[in-house]
């Protein structure tokens, strides 16, 4: 089998709620997604969903590198591309685009085989463990109660993950609604917070040891900036609750003064990082080091495939359980607070032709990108509440 | 499909020629072997060129999709948690070579694909595991090797400097054949304490150039080992004799080793790949051990950070049909199914009914002295003195 070509699709799509953190409290309710379709000689197609703000290097990746070649080469493939860019990185934007073509890649070979990939990695059919994550800074006390309650009485899901940072005392307030609301499923819920990166070591040390006197904490994330290793080794020492990062790191090499210095308790792992291939290698390596990996949401919860073959495989997160955009289907289903990888070839991931062409759109919209807002003043410094300005506008999303 | 028996098979041979350490520098002429094929409800089984006690794990596996390999591995070793997984390991890395095995003949190509390599190749450099030999064998055995382009070699020392330094030259001189500056590396199976060694290293890099020094001190002992790599040009490389992923974290974390030597005899493909992951995350190289028609280099072949891959060919497959050979200093693999080995079962059938009388040293103990004090060659150990 050879890899012929690649076509891209933008499209634009509700997020079905009004999404913020830390860093975006206004929120934002739309958002960009890209199919990636990497084409055969066999008359298959392996699926990858982001990227879309890296076509035209997707496109150069496949002419460069990946046409002719058998996509059942997998790591050698997603080596190769990275090797091509070794003087300039391969991080930043050229990663974005390794990792939608490795997603892609490892699509096929599980394709070829006739089976699901979780098989194809060689895991077993387990229930992954999963966690709700609202994204939710912009809802509003009894929005954000009654999408934890949703999460838990129609998934059964047992543990949140909030959105924190900006204002301790609503901070705390939250926490417990979040507490409540999954009560109903597990009478000791898992609860996780989520600085984004919005606090400096010594604030998370005192944030989290105040909200340490009220609450149980299993993690607090990003809690300094993803770079600062010896930051986030301070908090590690200084609170009970473990600490989580690395989901803004590119590299299997990035993580390497986290593991030297010991600076999380949890190591963040994404195929959206720079695909499924490091993915694979970051958690080996992290087992190595006694180290538990939690996987970030996923297109389709796709990730629950890669679940099945870490030893040392935590909890996943989920932002939703259906795909919100109509665009794509997924054969990963939530269960009693479980994720159940399906039986579909590849990542079972099946797109709705129609739908794509009525969404598709050539440019990302003002807003509808990952990160519209950039980084928050104030970071790292001192922090500032939400304005009257953007609570108006986190209103106005809520109600759109 | 669905796992549904297995068979083992046990014997031993005589090897084509002897080899020796310097914990047993006679040398042994033969050893054991053994097989282990898991079948499969659809006809088709897995091999994997060694046994182990199979029997007490087998009721974990049984009736599973033998696809599913790396949960089954962890099934495996969740079973053996209290015990520790060293006593189960021999059957645990059998078990997951011939699932690995039948992964890839499912999916009708060779291991190596499976893996993901693109090539199919990988890296080869000789090891004669030669201190019985002599001088003229000694080049014999390089020669050979440097004229399929192999560039690199690893002597066996530690019981006679002076000796040692002149047959490193001989090694030299024999690779000179495939390269100007051929990879020299030295090997002493733990047999010296960290400080003996850093007195020999600085004597003998008067000499050479070393490209990788193995097993300088024990095998466990990462603040030896550690010092050893602060005091020598060459990188020292260890792990060969680690079964577990968890055994190798002191000498990552400590920086002990510069290369690590991985085995899938010893931690299975699984245990084998996590620990070159390891690796990759500290920029470590890792090295393939030996093995009978050097199958592990499947795996090699695939990994980002591999090295080189010891070869060894003493004449071990007696009774096997493999699909690969060496060329242009590379192990090539072959476009069969699996790891692509077959068992000749008429010519095991024969080994088994006339087992040979071996000779040497079993399972290889450690020498007289290790550690303490070099105990030179007694008179008539060896051949060649």
């Amino acid at each position: 089998m050879k890899i012929t070509g690649v076509k891209t699709t933008l499209y634009l799509y509700n997020l079905g709620w009004c999404m913020g953190d830390a860093n975006s409290p206004a929120g934002r309710t739309r958002g960009c997604g890209c199919v990636v379709e990497l084409e055969t000689d066999a008359g298959l197609t392996g699926i990858g969903l982001g990227g879309g703000g890296v076509r035209p290097q997707i496109s150069a990746l496949v002419e460069g590198v990946l046409k002719g070649q058998d996509p059942r080469s997998a790591q050698g493939l997603w080596q190769r591309m990275a090797n091509k860019h070794f003087k300039g990185g391969h991080d930043g934007l050229i990663n974005d685009a390794i990792a939608v073509l490795d997603m892609a890649v490892w699509d096929l070979k599980a394709k070829a085989n006739e089976e699901p990939l979780w098989k194809t990695l060689g895991g077993s059919k387990d229930r992954i463990h999963c966690y709700a994550s609202g994204i939710e800074i912009p809802l509003s006390d009894e929005l954000m109660h009654a999408w934890y309650s949703r999460m838990a009485t129609q998934y059964g899901l047992r543990g949140g993950k909030l959105k924190v940072g900006l204002d301790q005392d609503a901070d705390l307030r939250r926490i417990g609604l979040m507490r409540d609301a999954l009560m109903q499923a597990d009478d000791n819920p898992m609860l996780l917070i989520d600085a984004n990166e919005y606090w400096s070591p010594k604030q998370a040390i005192r944030k989290v040891r105040e909200i340490e006197e009220e609450f149980d904490l299993t993690w607090v994330e990003e809690p300094a900036r993803r770079w600062d290793f010896l930051g986030l080794r301070r908090i590690k020492d200084s609170v009970r609750t473990a600490v989580c990062a690395g989901e803004n790191l590119d590299t299997l090499g990035d993580f390497l003064p986290y593991f030297h210095h010991h600076s999380a308790d949890i190591v963040q792992v994404s195929c959206g990082m720079g695909g499924i291939t490091p993915a694979l290698q970051l958690a080996d390596a992290a087992f190595g080091y006694e180290l538990p990996v939690t996987l970030g949401n996923s297109p389709g919860l796709i990730h629950a495939h890669l679940a099945t073959v870490m030893p040392n495989f935590m909890t996943m997160e989920v932002c939703n359980v259906e795909p919100p955009d109509g665009v794509f289907t997924t054969d990963v289903t939530v269960v009693d607070g479980w994720a159940i990888p399906g039986d579909k070839p590849g990542l079972g991931i099946e797109i709705d032709v129609d739908a794509l062409e009525k969404q598709a759109i050539e440019r990302v919209p003002p807003g509808a990108g990952p990160s519209p807002f950039g980084r928050r003043p104030g970071a790292g410094l001192y922090e500032i509440p939400p304005t009257e300005e953007e609570k108006a506008a986190a209103a106005k999303g809520m109600e759109a | 499909m669905k796992i549904t028996g297995y068979r083992t098979e046990t014997y031993s041979f005589r090897l084509d020629r002897a080899i020796g350490d310097c914990n047993y520098p006679g040398g042994v002429d033969g050893m054991g072997g053994g097989f282990l094929w898991i079948e499969t409800d659809e006809g088709i089984s897995g091999v994997a060129p060694m046994a182990g006690d199979v029997e007490p794990l087998f009721r974990l596996i049984e009736g599973q999709d033998p696809r599913e390999v790396i949960g089954l591995w962890r099934r495996m070793v969740d079973e053996v948690h209290k015990s520790g997984l060293a006593l189960a390991a021999g059957a645990i890395s059998a078990i997951d070579i011939a699932l690995w095995d039948l992964k890839a003949k499912i999916a009708g190509e060779p291991l190596w694909r499976t893996f993901g390599s693109v090539e199919g190749r990988a890296r080869a450099y000789a090891s004669g595991i030669d201190y019985n030999l002599g001088d003229e064998e000694l080049f014999a055995f390089y020669d050979g090797m440097a004229e399929r382009g192999v560039d690199g070699g690893k002597l066996k020392i530690g019981l006679d400097q002076e000796a040692d330094i002149r047959r490193i030259g001989i090694m030299h001189e024999a690779l000179s054949k495939a390269s100007d500056r051929p990879h020299l590396c030295i090997d002493v199976n733990e047999y010296w304490s960290p400080k003996q060694t850093i007195r020999y290293m600085a004597e003998i890099e008067k000499h050479h150039d070393i490209t990788w020094i193995e097993e300088p001190a024990r095998r466990w002992d990462h603040e030896g080992l550690k010092l050893v790599s602060q005091q020598v040009k060459a990188a020292v490389a260890s792990g060969e004799n680690l079964r577990t992923i968890g055994e190798f974290y002191p000498l990552v974390q400590h920086q002990a080793v510069d290369i690590l030597s991985i085995s899938a005899v010893q931690a299975g493909f699984t245990g084998c790949r996590q620990i070159a992951h390891l690796g990759h995350a500290y920029e470590l190289p890792v090295s393939m051990m030996n093995c009978q028609a050097n199958f592990m280099a499947h795996l090699a072949a695939a990994l980002p950070n591999h090295v080189s891959m010891e070869v060894v060919e003493p004449g071990r497959e007696h009774c096997i049909r493999f699909d690969s050979h060496i060329e242009d200093g590379f192990i090539v693999l072959g476009d069969a199914a699996g790891l692509g080995i077959e068992v000749d079962e008429d010519k095991l059938a024969q080994l088994q009914a006339n087992p040979p009388v071996l000779t040497g040293p079993f399972p290889f103990p450690r020498r007289e002295g290790a550690g303490l004090y070099v105990k030179g060659f007694q008179p008539g150990e060896v051949n060649w003195r």
